[in-house]
């Protein structure tokens, strides 16, 4: 039960007036409005993203709007909310951070693990979250939000299971702000949230997520328009005048009378609905009101959303500290139990503030256990209460008790544990429900002034069945004891506390509370106050019959009276002993039997039974009665009451028209002894019946107490399933919600998984698992061609598998590898033609960075190392060449450049490479040369040509080149290559041997002109033919043997002594005894002197022979020479002397010889000859330059 | 051979005594007056110091080309014939029009060239 709020109620400051931040400006004539955008908080759990999706796939970006998105989400994972949510809306999405303003067309996202509020328009995230009992992030920002945003606040609860939400509703609700939620028929796949925020009845429109946008933007247009009609208070101009229709509408359909609230809280809460309802001046309101009578439930609950607080009007409390509490506490020791009772506990502040307070009296050690029952027929209520969380600040308490009492969680306060375990709450209704008993005080405040007359009187008998004897009750401030007080004693007026009066125990009896019809509570405050007049009719009428109709009483089922009607004094008569109501101690004792056989027909047959013929002692007189049953039964047609009436007149009439005669008077008194001896059995008998039905009626009594208290029991294991089930809900969530993480993670390692398992299958490197103990983990199908593995064989160790490849090192390698954690490199030569691996052993690391075995790859390298075996023997040839090989990209960019290339253009590798190769161009190179350097068009044609090319000195040096296109497996093109061979060795031996060519013509024709002027000359001086040809032949004789000479040594020169002895050699050695004497040191002579001196030498020994010392047996020539240095030159000074032969005649003409020598060689050589004919013999003497003047030999 | 009675003078620059030696008799045979030269040197101090008609270079002497002689000789608006055995082929162009003789030589042609030389400069 609810209790409604008491004027003043609390509310938030209207939202206009401070906000004026984050606002937007609309323009409507000459007016300016500036409204904030209506904050939209959106909770959702488990199913919640398809919802989150569908929300925003209807709602356009608007200025109206913010919107902060509150999910269920495991503190332990990261989410994704956002990036989800952001494909669906074109408005900003972000996860929500501290201190962050919150603006219009943004979606904000709670982050995992966090407490989001609001407050002034910012959003605070405190983390971590509060631990699973606690989290109600839905409850905590709808509640934050309410208060910060007051009727600008608007929340919507979305798919989920649990109850989360629930509560924030009613915060919302009681700013003024608007409530949605999911509709059950929707795609909901939890439906639990929604369906337990309706169930609170504090949603405005429950819809389809689809249509939730569209009901957004009219509520804010409405908003709007409400706010240009209304002054700036934000009140209807025209509430005041319809103020009291509503209310006297309400009051006429529910029974309530709320005129005496508070005129701006009514006037708000009124408002509120018609922004609901969507009408847009009150008139329109009313007549909605007259003709929708659900309506006025609505604006009902509007009204009674109210706020409990601790120690709400501290006087009482401070009363049951001084009066009460001591008094509960007294004689009870650690075994007992003290118990209270608060009925209509609301969200519970009330039943924690008296468990405080107990707890404060008893101290925190020892004293008895405390049970404080909370009841309240709001199942939500209950649950917020069985929370034990509060929004900051806390209403009513003291900073003390708030630092004792409440531990801070987030912005929430929550009441420590040992509190809590004070407090059983339970959805419970007192009308209805069986109560508490044996308790030591019962506060149930502000609760009966909701109740009429009938009801409360009831609740008092409840309340007096209920409490022990000297305990006691604390009713509200206007509440008040009127018709009990014999039940109960006042302790203090003031503060209404009472105490429990001690009572009989046959009152004890009929006290137990009957069960009322379940209807009455909610129906009974209509009838009562409409069946005003009809009653008064009805007691009227009713008192002026009663003289004509016989004096009855009414029973109930206890057998106890309910009422007295008439002059029943007549047939009733107290014995002795305690006060009872019980009609059968009441009655006369002659009616008891029949009386008894009466009612049990009324209440067991329910019908009406009638005996007569009765004879009652009245006032000394006997006086016929007929005694009539008749049962009365309650709106069910259950037999509830009694009627038992006593016919007199019925009895008058009899004795007046039947006169007994005399004889039968006689027949009568002995029949009346005997029927009196009968009697007299009768009621012995009914005496011993009646005391044993009375102790089975105790006996029940008693069962009862202990069914109370098993309930009880029940009643407490029941919320503490309750609680543990809210946990599991909430577990059960973020469960589903992590589930729902690892199935798409699982989705992920599946592919993952495929992936490299496809990777396994497709590589060529044979690899191989194994773990710490070398047992194969698995292996790449390139790895049979190592081992002789099988599929079978994972889990064998590797060293039981026989090898295809010579690997004895294995075993100490992986362990080496495990010890050192460093790779292992080992080359594997296979044997013949086996091929040869290189095998790497590393370290298998798992993802947490754990070695937990080795991975082998053995790759194959014999084709590469074929491969670099070639390339080198080509490096080595290209290396070793002696014609530069370049290489270059299709480009033209130098990629490659041997050592003779760098020999022959004086660019080192490194210089070279990278530059184009135009770089080896000459300046002046023709447009023919350059068009080799010019790579415009892909590929490179085989060529072979000649050219000029540059030296890095710039120096031109002639090439023979040979291109050529390198290609791939393709025969694609990809580069080219060129050998460039330094030609300009052959180019020089080529002009050499042309020029030598040029030189030998012109030898040859020059040594003819000599051969010719010899001739001729000969010619000349010869008497004969045969003298010319004599003279002819040995001077040719004398040239070719000089050339002969000049040829040995490839024309360098001619030794001057080979030279005479070549002239003089028939003489030199004539039996053993030398005519010829040569005196001087031998030299070298130019082919030019060589060849004018062989020619004067063969003139003198011809002279010599025919005329000279030659020519008889004993003549000698001396030939003697030496060189001297004159004027920077060497000279050759040579003299030819004969002697011993015959006596010399000096000739008479100048012959050819003589002619050659003084003139031809003194010509030719530029020097001196002078030829003497002395008596001893011809004395010849020559000086001649060895080199040419100016030139120094 | 010369109208005048003086015999004409033919320088003879030849470095080949046997030929200088031919050249000589041919031409004093001719009735000519022969001066003869070896070198270069030599060929210009005659140059400059005799009275010279006509004469014939060989293209080489003792090694030097004897186109700076041709070049005086042209100066002074003397005739004159290269005696080569390289042909017409060695004469750089600005000789081309100068005749040649060509070794060996045919005694002949020496007297008609010489003959040809003195005419055209008279």
């Amino acid at each position: 039960m609810t209790k409604p709020p008491a004027p003043p109620l609390h509310f938030p400051p209207h939202g206009l007036p401070e906000r004026i931040e984050n606002l937007r400006v609309k323009t409507t004539g000459d007016q300016v409005y500036a409204y904030p955008p209506l904050i939209v908080g959106i909770g959702a759990s488990a199913g919640g993203l398809e919802a989150f999706r569908s929300f925003f796939a209807h709602m356009p970006a608007n200025d109206d709007f913010a919107f902060v998105l509150v999910q269920h989400l495991s503190p332990e994972h990261v989410s994704a909310l956002a990036e989800i949510v952001s494909r669906s809306t074109s408005m900003e999405v972000v996860e929500a951070t501290d201190g962050r303003r919150v603006l219009a067309k943004h979606v904000y996202v709670i982050p995992p693990d966090a407490t989001l509020t609001i407050v002034n328009g910012e959003l605070q995230v405190t983390t971590p979250a509060p631990p699973r009992p606690q989290r109600w992030p839905i409850n905590t920002f709808f509640t934050s939000l309410a208060e910060d945003q007051g009727d600008c606040a608007v929340c919507i609860v979305l798919s989920g299971s649990g109850s989360d939400g629930a509560r924030g509703l009613r915060a919302v609700k009681e700013h003024g702000g608007l409530t949605l939620a999911q509709a059950g028929f929707d795609h909901v796949a939890l439906s639990g949230m929604p369906a337990n925020a309706t169930s609170t009845g504090l949603v405005d429109v429950v819809l389809r997520v689809e249509d939730m946008p569209a009901r957004l933007l009219a509520y804010r247009k409405q908003m709007d328009t409400a706010r240009k009609l209304h002054d700036g208070n934000g009140l209807g101009q025209d509430m005041g005048d319809q103020l009291q229709t509503v209310l006297r509408l309400l009051h006429a359909e529910v029974g309530h009378d709320f005129s005496q609230y508070k005129r701006s809280t009514l006037m708000r809460r009124i408002q509120r609905r018609m922004l609901v309802c969507q009408t847009e001046t009150v008139v329109d309101y009313v007549a909605h009101l007259r003709q929708d009578r659900q309506e006025h439930q609505h604006l009902f609950r509007e009204m009674l959303i109210g706020v409990t607080e601790f120690f709400r009007n501290p006087g009482a409390f401070a009363t049951l500290t001084e009066k009460a509490i001591p008094a509960m506490l007294a004689g009870k020791g650690a075994n007992d139990t003290v118990r209270v009772w608060v009925p209509g506990c609301a969200t519970g502040e009330e039943a924690y503030s008296i468990a405080m307070l107990l707890r404060e009296a008893i101290g925190p050690h020892g004293g008895p256990k405390v049970q404080i029952f909370a009841t309240d027929i709001d199942s939500r209520s209950i649950e917020a209460a069985r929370s034990g969380r509060y929004r900051a600040p806390l209403q009513g308490i003291s900073p003390e008790r708030q630092q004792r009492w409440f531990n801070k969680e987030g912005a929430d306060f929550c009441v420590i544990r040992p509190i809590r375990e004070m407090c059983i709450f339970s959805v419970h209704s007192i009308i209805k429900d069986p109560p508490f008993s044996r308790l030591d005080l019962v506060s149930c405040r502000n609760l009966l002034i909701y109740l009429n007359a009938d009801l409360q009187s009831r609740l008092f008998h409840t309340f007096h069945y209920a409490l022990r004897p000297g305990a006691f009750l604390l009713l509200g401030p206007s509440e008040s004891l009127a018709r009990s007080s014999e039940q109960f004693t006042v302790v203090d007026k003031k503060h209404r506390l009472y105490t429990r009066r001690q009572m009989s125990r046959a009152e004890r009896g009929t006290s137990f509370p009957v069960p009322g019809p379940a209807a009455a509570y909610a129906t009974t405050p209509a009838l009562t106050n409409r069946g005003d007049t009809d009653e008064r009719i009805d007691r009227g009428a009713r008192r002026l019959m009663e003289k004509y109709t016989p004096a009855y009483v009414v029973i109930n089922a206890n057998q106890d009276v309910e009422r007295f009607s008439g002059d029943t004094g007549r047939y009733l008569s107290p014995s002795s002993g305690s006060a009872s109501l019980h009609v059968f101690s009441l009655l006369n004792k002659r009616l008891r039997e029949p009386a008894r056989a009466l009612v049990r027909q009324a209440f067991d047959g329910a019908k009406a039974a009638v005996q007569e013929g009765l004879t009652v002692d009245i006032h000394g007189r006997a006086q016929m009665l007929r005694l009539i049953s008749e049962p009365l039964t309650d709106g069910d047609g259950k037999v509830q009451w009694c009627v038992l009436a006593f016919d007199e007149a019925w009895g008058s009439h009899t004795a007046m028209h039947a006169q007994p005669d005399p004889e039968s008077i006689r027949h009568e008194g002995d029949s009346s002894n005997r029927l009196e001896q009968e009697l007299e059995a009768l009621r012995s008998e009914l005496r011993t019946t009646t005391e044993l039905h009375e102790s089975v009626v105790e006996e029940l009594q008693s069962t009862n107490e202990e069914y109370q208290s098993v309930n009880e029991e029940l009643q407490s294991t029941n919320e503490e399933l309750e609680t543990s089930r809210e946990e599991m809900q909430s577990i059960n969530e973020e469960l589903h919600i992590v589930n729902a993480e690892a199935q798409s993670k699982n989705d992920a390692l599946t592919r993952l998984n495929s992936d490299l398992r496809n990777l396994m299958e497709s590589t060529q490197i044979a690899t191989l698992f194994l773990d710490r103990d070398m047992r194969i983990g698995s292996y790449t199908p390139a790895m049979t061609d190592l081992f002789h593995l099988r599929e079978g064989d994972i889990g064998r160790p590797i060293t039981d598998i026989s090898a295809r490849v010579n690997y004895p090192e294995l075993k100490e390698d992986v362990a080496q590898v495990l010890r050192h954690l460093g790779v292992t490199e080992r080359m594997l030569y296979g044997r013949g033609d086996e091929r040869t691996y290189l095998l790497r052993v590393r370290p298998y690391r798992t993802l947490d960075d754990v070695i937990d075995g080795t991975v082998l790859t053995f790759v194959d390298v014999s084709e590469s190392l074929r491969h670099e075996l070639e390339r080198g023997q080509l490096a080595a040839i290209v290396d070793s060449s002696l014609d530069a090989v370049i290489g270059y990209t299709l480009e033209g960019t130098i990629t490659s450049w041997n050592k003779s290339a760098e020999r022959i253009f004086g660019y080192s590798a490194q210089q070279a490479m990278g530059q184009p190769l135009s770089m080896l161009l000459a300046a002046d190179a023709t447009e023919e040369a350059k068009i080799i350097f010019e790579f415009r068009t892909p590929g490179i044609r085989p060529d072979k040509f000649e050219a000029t090319w540059k030296t890095r000195s710039d120096q031109a040096i002639p090439v023979s080149v040979s291109n050529s296109p390198v290609c791939n497996s393709m025969g694609k093109t990809i580069a080219g290559s060129l050998i460039a061979r330094d030609i300009s060795e052959r180019r020089n031996a080529e002009r050499h041997a042309h020029m030598m060519l040029g030189e030998l013509n012109h030898r040859v024709k020059n040594t003819l002109a000599s051969v010719q002027a010899i001739a001729l000359q000969t010619l000349t001086a010869s008497p004969s033919l045969d003298d010319f040809k004599t003279g002819f032949i040995a001077r040719l004789k004398a040239l070719s043997q000089t050339h002969n000479l000049l040829a040995q040594d490839a024309w360098e020169g001619v030794s001057l002594a080979a030279l005479v002895r070549g002239e003089l050699a028939p003489y030199e050695d004539e039996q053993g005894t030398s005519r010829v004497r040569l005196y001087g040191e031998d030299l070298k002579l130019s082919p030019r002197i060589a060849l004018a001196l062989s020619m004067a030498f063969h003139e003198l020994t011809t002279n010599a022979m025919k005329y000279g010392a030659l020519s008889n047996s004993k003549g000698t020539v001396d030939v003697s020479w030496a060189v001297r240095w004159v004027d920077q030159r060497s000279w050759l000074n040579l003299s030819w002397l004969e002697s011993g032969g015959p006596a010399v005649i000096t000739p008479t003409t100048h012959g050819f010889g003589t002619r050659l020598i003084t003139g031809g060689l003194a010509y030719e050589l530029d020097g001196e000859a002078t030829l003497e004919f002395l008596p001893a013999g011809v004395r010849c003497t020559l000086v001649l330059p060895l080199s040419e003047s100016g030139s120094v030999t | 051979m010369s109208p005048s009675g003086d015999p004409p003078s033919i320088l003879v620059a030849e470095d080949e005594m046997l030929v200088a030696m031919l050249l000589e008799t041919t031409l004093e045979d001719a009735g000519c007056h022969v001066l003869m030269a070896a070198r270069v040197a030599k060929g210009f101090e005659l140059i400059e110091s005799q009275q010279i008609d006509a004469a014939i270079l060989d293209i080489n002497l003792a090694g030097q080309p004897s186109f700076e002689l041709a070049d005086a000789l042209q100066e002074r608006n003397i005739p004159f014939a290269f005696a080569s055995g390289y042909g017409a082929g060695g004469l750089p162009d600005a000789y081309r029009h100068v005749p040649i003789l060509q070794k060996p030589y045919d005694m002949a042609d020496i007297r008609a060239t010489v003959d040809t030389l003195l005419k055209r400069n008279h």
